[in-house]
C-alpha cells in the first residue's frame, strides 16, 4: 500500500503527518477508525453517509467548476451525488468497501487535517484550501492517496456526465431514437 | 421501426433458463458439461456440444439483458452488464479493466473488432510455449467456420470521423493501415457496442450461440457465480455456485450445486484463474494466475476544426499495425493503433483534470478525436505481467507490474498518435497524461511527451482484453492446460477461454477465442464419445 519505489523520506513523513501515515501503514489502524465513523448510509440514499455527503457537497463544486453555472451549481451537486450513490451501491462489497475508507480518511477528524490539510471541517473549506488538498494527493509520494485523488476526481466526474443535464455542455445530443 | 427481442421471445417459446437471484433455497443441477461464463469462449462451446448431443448447462455471474434493455444510456449500462460495475481495476488501481458480466460476456459489451490470431503470435506460442497444433493452417478452418457464423466482415461503410484520423494519418505518412472486421449484421451503424446493441445487429453470443444451445435443449443458469470445484483424486465431481442478487453485487446465501460428467471454465481471464485458486486445484508448479496480460493502452486526444463526434458511428472501423511487428516478434514493446468511441462519463475520465481545465476539454467533446495504442505484452522476458490473487472475500484482483520495457513502449506510442493526429489535421494534440496540455504542433508535442514523467496514476491507463492466467501448452511445469485445453492435473476439467493464451495475442481476442472454442470444442466432443 505504501509506494515502496519511492523511500519514505522524514521530510515526505512530515508533509503527511506522523498519524496520517500511520493510517495508511496499517490496514488495522484503518479498520479500528472506520468503527468510529457512522455506518448507516444518509437518508435517502442507499450507500453515501452523511459524513461522506459532507465532504462530497464541497469538493463536487470544485470538480465540476466551468462544467456548470454557478446559478446552476446546487442542482448539479445534488444530481451528482445521487448518481454517484448509485454506482457506487452496484460496486462488489470488496470495492465498496474501499470507497467507503477513502471517505473515512477524508471525513474522520484524525485523518482528514493530516492527510488533506484541511483541518477545519468541510463546510468551512475555502476554495484555496480544497484545490491544495488536490494538489497535494495528486502528487504525494504515498501511491494510496495517489490512487486516492485519480479516484474521487473520476468518480464524481462520471456521475456527473453520465446525467443528461451535463451534456448540453459537451455538446452531446445523446442517442438516437429507435 | 419497431426492433424485435429475439431473447425474450425465445423465453416465451420454453427455453429453460434458471434466475440464481430468484432461488429460496439450494438446489442441483445435472448435466452432461457444465460450462462457467457465457462469453466468447463458454457459448461458442455450449453451442457446439449442445449440437453434438450433450446436455449443456451455461452458467453465468451476470445478469440477463437483451435489446429490450439497453438503453444507450452510459450509468446503466456499465453498472449492470461489466465486471464489478465498471469498477474493475489493477490491484494498485492504476488500470481501469473492462470485461463484460452479463449474459454474454464481454461480447456483450465490445466494439465488435474481429480479428484471426496473428500468424506471428501461433508461431511464438510453438516455438516458446510447447503448443501443439495451432499453426494458421490448423487454425484457419476453425476461424472461418466462426467469421460465418457471426458474420464477420471488414466493415463496408465509411469509417466515422474518429476512425478516419487514423486512415487520414497514417495516408499522409505513408503508414499502413487497414479496415477492421466487425462481428455485426444489419448494423445501424450507432456507436453504442459498448452498451448493449439495442438493434441486435451486434452478432454477440446474445443472439447466436446462447439461442442455439438453448434450442437445442441446453440450459441457461444466470445470477450464479461459480465459487469453487469440488476435487477429488484428480477428478471433479461438483461445481459449488452463490446465486448472487438481482444486481449481482453479492451473493443471496443460496447455493446451487451443478453435477456434471464434464467441466470447462470459460469466465474468461481474471475469473477462470479465480475459481481455480478458490478451489485449490492442483497446481504443483504455481502457474495459475501467473502471466496474466493485457494489450495495455495509453490514450491521445486530439483537437479538430471539424465535427469529429466522436461518440456517434461504428466505434472501431480502422486500426494500423504499423508499429505491431516492426520490431519483430520478440523486439521492443510493440503496439496496435486504434480508436475508442468516447460517451461523456467514460471521456471525463479519460481527457484528465477537474475543475475549469476538464470543463474545457469536455466543452471540446465533438470536436475531440481520441486514439489508443494497444501493447503487445508478454512476448519479451521484459514484459509488464500480471498475477491474480484472491482478495480475503475470495474474489479477484489483478497484479500488473510495470516494467520500463513497457513504458518504452507507452513513450513510443504516444509520439506515434500525435504524430498520425497532426498529420490527419489536428490542431491540437493532447496526450492523456496529467502532466500534458495541448500541444500546436508536433515539435512540441514530441517534447512534452519526451519530458513526461511516466508512473502509473499520472499516466492514463485501461485495458479492454484480458488473456492468459491459465496458459496452455504441452509442459506442465508452465502450463495449466495442455493443447486441448485439457487441464493437466484434473481429467474431467477443460478451459475455453482468453486465460489460455500464454502471451497477450497482438490484435482484439474475441476471434481468436471463437476460433479456439470451437475447436477445442468438436476435440472434446469427440473425446466424450469415443470415452
Amino acid at each position: 500500500m505504501i509506494n515502496t519505489e519511492r523511500p519514505f523520506s522524514r521530510r515526505s513523513l512530515l508533509r503527511v503527518g506522523l498519524f496520517g501515515s500511520a493510517a495508511l501503514a496499517g490496514a488495522g489502524l484503518i479498520g479500528s477508525l472506520s468503527g468510529c465513523s457512522a455506518e448507516q448510509s444518509a437518508a435517502g440514499f442507499v450507500q453515501l453517509r452523511e459524513s461522506d455527503l459532507l465532504m462530497l457537497r464541497r469538493l463536487t463544486p470544485t470538480i465540476l467548476e466551468g462544467a456548470v453555472p454557478e446559478s446552476s451549481m446546487p442542482d448539479a451537486v445534488r444530481g451528482t451525488l445521487t448518481s454517484l450513490d448509485e454506482g457506487l451501491a452496484h460496486l462488489p462489497p470488496a470495492v465498496s468497501k474501499q470507497v467507503s475508507q477513502l471517505f473515512d480518511l477524508l471525513s474522520l477528524p484524525l485523518t482528514r487535517g493530516p492527510l488533506t490539510g484541511v483541518w477545519g471541517g468541510w463546510e468551512q473549506a475555502q476554495d484555496g484550501e480544497i484545490q491544495a488538498f488536490l494538489q497535494r494527493w495528486e502528487n504525494s509520494p504515498i501511491a494510496l492517496l495517489r490512487q486516492g485523488h485519480a479516484s474521487l476526481q473520476q468518480m464524481i466526474l462520471m456521475a456527473w456526465y453520465g446525467r443528461p443535464e451535463s451534456w448540453r455542455h459537451c455538446g452531446y445530443p445523446g442517442p438516437p431514437v429507435i | 421501426m419497431p426492433v424485435t427481442d429475439p431473447f425474450a421471445e425465445g423465453i416465451a417459446r420454453g427455453w429453460k433458463t434458471h434466475d440464481g437471484s430468484r432461488l429460496e433455497k439450494d438446489i442441483t443441477l445435472d448435466a452432461d458439461i457444465a460450462i462457467v461464463g457465457s462469453g466468447a469462449g463458454g457459448a461458442t462451446s455450449a453451442e457446439f456440444l449442445s449440437a453434438a448431443g450433450y446436455k449443456v448447462l451455461l452458467i453465468e455471474e451476470g445478469p440477463l439483458r437483451s435489446s429490450q434493455d439497453f438503453d444507450m444510456q452510459e450509468p446503466a449500462a456499465y453498472a449492470s452488464l461489466y465486471q464489478e460495475a465498471i469498477g474493475r481495476t489493477s490491484k494498485d488501481g492504476a488500470i481501469t479493466i473492462l470485461q463484460g458480466r452479463a449474459v454474454g460476456g464481454s461480447t456483450l459489451v465490445n466494439w465488435t473488432s474481429s480479428f484471426r490470431t496473428p500468424a506471428a503470435t501461433l508461431k511464438h506460442w510453438a516455438d516458446e510455449h510447447d503448443v501443439k497444433n495451432l499453426s494458421e493452417q490448423s487454425m484457419a478452418p476453425w476461424f472461418k467456420r466462426m467469421e460465418q457464423r457471426l458474420g464477420i466482415e471488414p466493415w463496408p461503410l465509411p469509417p466515422n470521423a474518429n476512425n478516419q484520423v487514423i486512415r487520414d494519418g497514417c495516408a499522409a505518412l505513408g503508414y499502413s493501415w487497414a479496415v477492421i472486421p466487425r462481428n455485426v449484421r444489419g448494423c445501424w451503424n450507432l456507436g453504442y457496442c459498448g452498451m448493449g446493441c439495442p438493434t441486435n445487429a451486434k452478432q454477440s453470443m446474445l443472439v447466436t450461440t446462447i439461442p442455439a444451445t438453448l434450442d437445442a435443449g441446453g440450459e441457461l443458469l444466470y445470477l450464479a457465480r461459480a465459487d469453487r470445484l469440488i476435487v477429488d483424486k484428480g477428478h471433479v465431481t461438483a461445481l459449488e455456485c452463490l446465486a448472487m442478487d438481482a444486481r449481482s453485487v453479492a451473493p443471496t446465501g443460496r447455493k446451487i450445486k451443478v453435477r456434471a460428467r464434464h467441466y470447462i471454465l470459460a469466465g474468461g481471464g481474471i475469473n477462470t484463474p479465480a475459481i481455480l485458486l478458490r478451489s485449490e486445484a492442483p497446481d504443483p508448479h504455481q502457474r495459475v494466475g501467473k502471466r496474466t496480460f493485457l494489450h495495455l493502452v495509453n490514450f491521445s486526444a486530439a483537437q479538430f476544426e471539424q465535427v469529429i463526434n466522436p461518440f456517434y458511428g461504428a466505434p472501431q472501423s480502422i486500426y494500423s499495425d504499423h508499429f505491431q511487428w516492426d520490431d519483430g516478434t520478440r523486439g521492443r514493446m510493440s503496439y496496435k493503433l486504434e480508436v475508442p468511441p468516447i460517451h461523456p462519463a467514460l471521456a471525463a475520465t479519460l481527457l484528465g483534470r477537474a475543475g475549469i481545465d476538464n470543463a474545457r476539454r469536455m466543452e471540446q467533446l465533438p470536436h475531440t478525436n481520441a486514439m489508443i495504442a494497444l501493447m503487445r505484452d508478454g512476448f519479451h522476458p521484459d514484459s509488464a505481467e500480471g498475477q491474480v490473487q484472491l482478495r480475503s472475500d475470495g474474489t479477484p484482483t489483478l497484479d500488473y507490474r510495470m516494467t520500463p520495457y513497457t513504458w518504452d513502449g507507452i513513450r513510443r506510442a504516444y509520439h506515434s498518435m500525435a504524430e498520425i493526429q497532426f498529420a490527419a489535421g489536428a490542431r491540437t494534440v493532447l496526450p492523456l497524461h496529467n502532466d500534458a496540455s495541448h500541444a500546436s504542433s508536433l515539435g512540441q508535442a514530441r517534447q512534452m511527451i519526451d519530458g513526461l514523467n511516466l508512473e502509473l496514476y499520472r499516466t492514463r491507463l485501461g485495458s479492454a482484453h484480458v488473456m492468459g492466467g491459465c496458459a496452455m501448452g504441452e509442459d506442465p511445469r508452465q502450463a495449466v492446460t495442455d493443447s486441448l485445453g485439457r487441464h493437466h492435473q484434473l481429467e474431467n476439467l477443460s478451459i475455453h477461454d482468453g486465460s489460455l493464451f500464454p502471451t497477450s495475442i497482438g490484435a482484439n481476442p474475441q476471434l481468436s477465442i471463437y476460433g479456439l472454442a470451437a475447436k477445442l470444442s468438436s476435440q472434446l466432443a469427440e473425446r466424450l464419445k469415443n470415452a
